[in-house]
């Protein structure tokens, strides 16, 4: 019998917290960047230390790392690449993600460390895989255009690991050709200074017809391809990327639960039903996120791919309120709160495995042990004990 | 310094041609992403630019998907014998030219491509094939030099020409009016935004996606003899998208016959050098983040998750060794100001006094009057 080898869940973990809770929800890898190097430069990202304790974290629960290097680094960056990239294999990183070649050259210079070819490079096509290939790459992240079957060709017939991204936000432009922050606000979009010039509205004045429209017209709805999930298996897609590293704890910790959830249920039975395919994609709505589409996963995306709309999230009536700090019979129910609650609301513990379990906050104390009516934003509160649940674990709630 | 431009019609070439240029850049609608030639006119101004013993560039400059890529290399062998040289950007294209072609290559490293290390990589990967790069117009004057000097092959750079900011392969324009999905037309726009302070965006969609471009167009050909003199050896004059094609004006400029202030009053674009004295593109980083909360460092003990007045600070433990009493530590709040103390008193969740909180878990000290939460936790010691 021929055994369907699946691919990696990975997920983004723009902090060491995030690391944590995406493994813990089921990330086979993450990937995470370091304090320079990666496009995420108003993300928290991580230290030399978090960088090595999210390594051990990982490892220990057979995750792996990967760590991004894939800002199109100028010369003066390039100076200090190396010292940052033997520390990575010192603490033993599963590969770094880069974007240009000069980075690759660097990396493959002076390390053994594996190299993915980030999105950044547009990587469209089979030759262009095996330029990669050719270059010292192990791994392709392909652009956000090419098709899942496009993606199955491209691995069959270039002979290398790939990775497509199945959920989150999306550039219009192909990733790493879009400069206009660089040349309207002097941030460099692609060493991390994007300043989402995409998302906002424009007046459009056609040249033609003279005719004027407002059109929010460079945004893009967020890709959500849970319901091709079998594709992605058929196709060999080695890895699925969740996009999303300056998003919450509650969407790397719901994503990676979500999708590992689905893997794990397509391995014990060999497909999907669509009843759980209608569960899973309720857990995702329950995250703050732009309208879905499935963008250009099987067909070239179209005009309903344009999130033609100011940037409202739906997912809003579900709220993250907090993290599980600590549980037991002494300490009861530890919860840093990041969002207010009341006594006898209802919330949701999200376990690392299986559904979500519903509690009523009977009684709320702060650490003191002293009764409260309304919990506060970045404070700590006790619940009753509850059963079953652990520290790192995700609180949620439903607003309306 | 030589100069090269597009021709679109037997005008275009003749300008050029009149103006002392040695080749010319033919773009088909099918392989560039501004071409307008079809296989017909293409082949015409081909054996025209031949007789005139000009040197023809083939652009294939557009990002392709596996089937557009497949498309396109199959049918480039038909236009093989009518060009010299073959001008790639996609890598897929690039590889495609080095092991599938026998023609001379000009790699396109505007996008991306902003290390010396990397240009090395291109120029080594394409061996003899390469006979020249074009280089990005975001490398500064003294960049530009250096690399000119370093790279094995001819640079050629952008003169004169719009800036392209965006290139998606998404239909954008056409969806504003539903009667145009699908055409395939050109939609050409002029679009601005409340949130910026630059209005006139120029838009155009064609059978390749949709692109914009800056309201100005770049310009570097008053400094031509200034290029030329740090080894620079192309100048590239774009004037596809102007009515009336400045190129003949423009080498006079670079030939220094002519005033640039004159060129300048009556060409009809605004003008920018963009980066050539300077980029500093990354300057601005630092100011989108708050930088006092990034120094986790080895002594780092955590973050203060709660600050209850007269009661107690709330630290979650990352220190491995633990948090323990008689610590002397340092609070770094995240506007920056220091608190310095002890640990005289420590309890753990269940207000248990403790010797030492291990790592991972919360740490109650008392409360530090002017902390706040997110406030850092340091050892004193090395902070």
């Amino acid at each position: 019998m021929k055994t369907t080898v699946l691919p990696e869940i990975l997920a983004p973990a723009g902090s060491l917290e995030k690391l944590k809770v995406a493994v813990l929800y089921g990330a086979s890898a993450v990937f995470a960047g370091g304090q320079k190097f990666g496009l995420r430069t108003a993300a928290d990202n991580f230290t030399l230390d978090e960088l090595r304790e999210g390594v051990i974290f990982a490892h220990q629960r057979q995750a792996k790392v990967y760590v991004v290097l894939n800002s199109f680094l100028h010369d003066k960056d390039l100076v200090e690449l190396p010292d940052f990239v033997r520390f990575l294999e010192e603490i033993s990183a599963d590969a770094v993600i880069v974007s240009d070649l000069g980075v690759v050259r660097t990396v493959r210079s002076i390390s053994t460390l594996p190299i993915h070819v980030s999105t950044q490079a547009s990587t469209l096509n089979v030759e262009a895989a095996k330029f990669w290939k050719s270059m010292g790459a192990s791994r392709i992240v392909l652009g956000r255009e090419v098709s899942i079957a496009d993606a199955g060709k491209i691995k069959r017939e270039a002979g290398i690991e790939i990775e497509l991204f199945i959920h989150g936000s999306m550039c219009m432009s192909y990733s790493g050709h879009c400069v206009i922050s660089n040349f309207t606000q002097g941030r460099d979009s692609n060493r991390g200074g994007c300043a989402q010039s995409c998302r906002v509205e424009y007046s459009l004045e056609d040249l033609n017809t003279k005719e004027k429209k407002s059109s929010y017209f460079m945004s893009s709805k967020d890709l959500q391809g849970l319901r091709l999930l079998k594709d992605f298996i058929d196709a060999g897609i080695d890895s699925l990327k969740i996009e999303g590293r300056m998003k919450s704890h509650l969407y790397a910790g719901t994503m990676s639960k979500v999708y590992s959830e689905a893997l794990r249920y397509f391995e014990e039975h060999g497909d999907f039903l669509s009843e759980d395919l209608i569960r899973w994609e309720k857990e995702l709505s329950k995250v703050s996120h732009r309208a879905y589409t499935e963008a250009n996963l099987s067909e070239p995306a179209g005009a309903d791919s344009i999130f033609n709309e100011r940037e409202n999230f739906s997912g809003g009536e579900w709220k993250m309120v907090g993290t599980v700090i600590n549980a037991n019979p002494n300490s009861g129910t530890v919860i840093e709160v990041r969002n207010a609650f009341n006594q006898g609301e209802e919330l949701e513990i999200l376990p690392f495995r299986g559904e979500a379990i519903v509690v009523v906050a009977s009684e709320i104390m702060d650490l003191n042990r002293k009764t409260l009516a309304r919990t506060k934003p970045t404070t700590i509160v006790r619940l009753p004990f509850i059963h079953g649940i652990g520290p790192s674990q995700l609180v949620r709630q439903k607003t309306v | 310094m030589n100069v090269t431009g597009f021709a679109q019609n037997q005008h275009d070439l003749s300008l050029l041609k009149d103006s002392g240029s040695t080749e010319v850049i033919l773009g088909m609608r099918e392989f560039s992403r501004f071409g307008r030639l079809e296989h017909d006119s293409f082949i015409k101004l081909s054996m025209a630019a031949k007789s005139l013993g000009m040197k023809v560039i083939f652009e294939w400059d557009i990002l392709m998907t596996e089937e557009i890529f497949d498309d396109c290399a199959y049918k480039i062998h038909t236009y093989a014998p009518h060009f010299d040289v073959l001008r790639v950007q996609d890598p897929g294209a690039f590889h495609w030219a080095v092991h599938r072609s026998e023609k001379p290559i000009h790699f396109i490293a505007e996008s991306g491509n902003h290390n010396l290390e990397g240009l090395k990589g291109w120029c080594e990967a394409g061996g003899q094939k390469i006979e020249r790069i074009v280089l990005s117009i975001e490398l500064s004057r003294d960049t530009l030099k250096e690399y000119c000097a370093k790279l094995p092959v001819p640079c050629e750079l952008l003169g004169l020409g719009r800036i392209l900011l965006f290139y998606s392969p998404r239909s954008l324009l056409a969806p504003l009016n539903p009667e145009k999905i699908g055409v395939n037309e050109e939609i050409e726009a002029l679009g601005e935004s409340e949130e910026s302070p630059h209005k006139g965006f120029p838009v155009l969609e064609n059978r390749h996606g949709t692109f914009m471009f800056h309201i100005k167009e770049f310009c570097l050909i008053e400094y031509a003899q200034d290029l030329a003199s740090i080894g620079l050896s192309w100048l590239r004059i774009d004037q596809r998208f102007n009515e009336k094609n400045f190129f003949s004006e423009s080498v006079k400029i670079v030939k220094r016959t002519a005033m640039f202030e004159n060129f300048k009053a009556a060409y009809p674009q605004d003008l920018m050098r963009g980066f050539y004295h300077v980029n500093k593109s990354d300057v601005l980083f630092p100011k989108l983040k708050n930088m006092r909360l990034q120094n986790r460092h080895g002594d780092y003990i955590g973050e203060v998750l709660e600050a209850e007045k007269s009661s107690h600070l709330a630290i979650l433990v990352k220190l491995e060794r633990g948090f323990k009493v008689g610590d002397k530590f340092q609070l770094i709040h995240p506007k920056g100001e220091i608190f310095e103390g002890e640990v005289h008193s420590l309890r753990n969740v269940n207000l248990e006094e403790v010797e030492v909180v291990p790592q991972g878990e919360l740490a109650l000290i008392p409360f530090i009057q002017g902390v706040w939460v997110k406030s850092q936790l340091f050892l004193k010691s090395n902070t």
